[in-house]
């Protein structure tokens, strides 16, 4: 029987190789002992994300979700709905964490980076990201810490954040997320991190190549056409915005970095230059 | 397999935070607003519909927040003359309501705000509003929606009434019901239930099944505001399907806003670019050009997009869940994902794994909308079992 059950496991793993595939993610509810499987175990791809949330889906594909394994427990009159997704690459499964964690409240040290209120878990590790929200009112907290322990060793992967956020200054800092399109408001800028001071808003967009950074420096001037150029990385200017009040933009190879909404007494190209001295 | 409803309520839960003080009533001016105020247009002309029996004055195109990438988008849209903004409890993890509040600011006063809630008891529902209140900043919401309901039994008296309470306080101006699937089967209980408004998943691809539940509901004095306009064609969740022409968007949106029986429009909207684009369509008329983009555009997607009118329901006479088989199709020839298809099929009941639909001398299954379900069921067929 043993010896089944070892050829079943390592058929399964063959056939996820010869996919191309990593063993799937799933939650199990035996994972935290004490808790049992209530109704199936749910799985879902973008084709079908919307039936089980609905318009919330479209949060998940902004961050390039590919799949997600979920399943119910219970433990006496507890209920935990866990579910794993597979985000693609951790700079989006960490991005997905920076855009869905309340920035009121602390982190939880778990994973990439995590957080625990009294009645859900979310993390981030690897490409994956991980939650939990739970039943009935009160305070799970003890019993999400025994899952987010449970959880961060079922998945492989990072457990350090992408490098991009330690280039933004810490102090002062409201909100640091992966915009995954738009950045500013901006179709040009494609995607990037922003990071929210109460002194102005910090961003760091990425481009393919310096060549493509460098293109959009141009449509960006073309959009700004009252600026002002500035000796700052391989080229920057400053410019003023009804709604992104005094900015400066420098292109750094094939990063774009630079600060909107700045208040007065602060100067924009100056924050900028320090942003751009961080980006490796 | 679908617990959605469970997800829902538990979403909700888990984003739902401590509320250190109850949302103040306010009797003031704002609520009784009824015409819109006057405000910076960007040159377009600023179009308007009356939102059922609500009064309220709602332009044509309204702004859906859900991801959008930056405040100062929500801000322009405002100053642009947007007045309808939909936001929800359970967007952006939770924190959609917050990014969504603080872009208005005082602005919120000159403009309808909708959210929705996604438990599924009165008291529950009644708690999320009140966290709504205070990460939105206002003391009323002008809409408030039970979030998702696609079958009568969802809309509870339980939560009807709940909802009648918060009207009652204050806290909200109208209340009503967010559809993402099976629009007909809703009607008669949103009428019955004296709801004010609906808002539903409505375009151009589910017009034969879905206007009549439209225009119904505008009848009873219902307001009836359309999401998901584009028909998630192409787009998020969709990569099937063929990629959408650039100048499909305003089509699709003018499409949706020519119905009388649609008040309003909420269209997600990313950035600035889209916003733009989205305000020059409300004043344009729908015309030749646009219907001919349109139907090209049903031709396209007429083989993959499944309208999800549950037509097909029960239709089989071996008792195939049809919509599902198509979608495994679609995951293995659409997606190159063989492995998911095959095992989706196998977890269906063996008696309907064993089904051979060429056995069968024709099909009795139709789809009305063109989907080559026979075509479909077979591949599934020669492809999994």
């Amino acid at each position: 029987m043993k010896r089944l059950l070892c050829s079943l496991v390592f058929c399964a793993f063959v056939m996820a190789a010869a996919y191309g595939q990593a063993p799937a993610a799933a939650p199990s509810c035996n994972m935290v002992p004490g808790w049992t499987q209530a109704g199936e175990a749910r799985y879902y791809t973008a084709d079908n994300l919307f039936e089980y949330m609905d318009g919330n889906s479209e949060g998940y594909f902004s961050y390039n979700f590919q799949n997600m394994h979920g399943v119910t427990c219970k433990k006496g009159d507890n209920t935990f709905v866990v579910d794993i997704s597979d985000m693609g690459d951790s700079d989006n499964a960490y991005g997905w964490f920076s855009d869905t964690r309340d920035m009121r409240q602390p982190e939880y040290p778990v994973g990439m980076g995590g957080q625990i209120v009294p009645r859900r878990l979310i993390f981030a590790k690897g490409k994956y990201y991980l939650e939990i929200a739970a039943e009935p009112e009160g305070d799970h907290t003890p019993d999400l810490k025994l899952w987010a322990a449970a959880l961060a060793k079922s998945v492989e992967g990072s457990t350090t954040p992408p490098a991009a956020f330690s280039w933004f200054p810490k102090e002062k800092q409201q909100s640091l997320k992966l915009a995954p399109e738009s950045v500013l408001g901006l179709r040009l800028l494609k995607r990037g991190y922003v990071a929210q001071y109460d002194y102005g808003k910090a961003f760091v967009v990425f481009e393919d190549t310096p060549d493509s950074a460098a293109a959009v420096m141009q449509k960006l001037r073309e959009r700004f056409t009252d600026n002002t150029a500035a000796k700052l990385g391989d080229e920057a200017f400053q410019t003023t915005d009804k709604y992104l009040g005094r900015l400066c933009f420098i292109r750094k190879g094939q990063y774009i970095a630079g600060y909107s909404i700045t208040v007065d007494g602060m100067d924009p190209a100056a924050l900028s230059a320090a942003l751009a001295a961080k980006i490796r | 397999m679908n617990n959605a409803p469970s997800r829902r309520n538990f979403l909700a839960a888990g984003l739902a935070l401590p509320v250190a003080a109850s949302a103040t009533h306010s009797t003031g001016s704002g609520q009784s607003q009824s015409s819109p105020p006057a405000r910076p247009s960007s040159g377009a002309a600023l179009q308007y519909k009356t939102l059922g029996k609500t009064g309220m004055k709602v332009t044509t195109v309204g702004m859906g927040c859900m991801v959008t990438s930056d405040p100062t988008v929500v801000t322009r849209a405002a100053d642009m003359g947007i007045n309808y903004f939909d936001s929800s409890r359970n967007y952006q993890g939770g924190q959609n309501e917050r990014m969504v509040g603080t872009a208005l600011g005082a602005k919120r006063k000159n403009i309808f705000l909708a959210s929705k809630c996604d438990r599924n008891d009165g008291a529950s529902i009644l708690a999320e509003l009140d966290t709504s209140l205070k990460e939105l900043g206002t003391d009323y919401l002008d809409v408030w929606h039970l979030h998702g309901k696609s079958n009568p039994a969802q809309i509870s008296d339980d939560m009807v009434a709940a909802q009648q309470k918060a009207k009652q306080q204050g806290k909200v101006r109208f209340i009503g019901v967010s559809c993402h699937q099976n629009l007909p089967a809703i009607v008669d209980r949103v009428i019955e239930a004296k709801l004010d408004v609906v808002q539903a998943q409505y375009s151009f691809a589910q017009d034969a099944t879905w206007t009549p539940a439209v225009e119904k509901l505008a009848q009873a004095g219902i307001g009836v505001i359309a999401m998901k306009v584009m028909a998630r064609a192409g787009g998020r969740g969709g990569a099937a399907q063929p990629k959408r022409p650039a100048n499909f968007g305003a089509s699709a949106l003018r499409w949706v806003i020519k119905n009388p029986s649609v008040a309003t429009t909420v269209p997600s909207m990313t950035d600035i670019d889209q916003l733009e684009e989205n305000f020059t369509a409300m004043s344009g008329q729908f015309g030749d050009a646009d219907a001919k983009i349109l139907s090209a555009r049903l031709e396209e997607i007429r083989p993959y997009y499944c309208r999800t009118c549950g037509q097909c329901d029960g239709q089989c006479p071996k008792g195939l869940p049809v919509p599902e088989m198509v979608r495994y199709v679609m995951y293995a020839d659409g997606y190159g994902q063989f492995p998911l298809g095959r095992e989706n099929f196998q977890r269906m009941a063996q008696e309907h794994q064993d089904v051979r639909c060429g056995d069968c001398a024709e099909c009795a299954v139709q789809c009305p909308h063109g989907v080559h379900v026979a075509q479909q069921l077979s591949r599934a067929q020669e492809l999994f079992a």
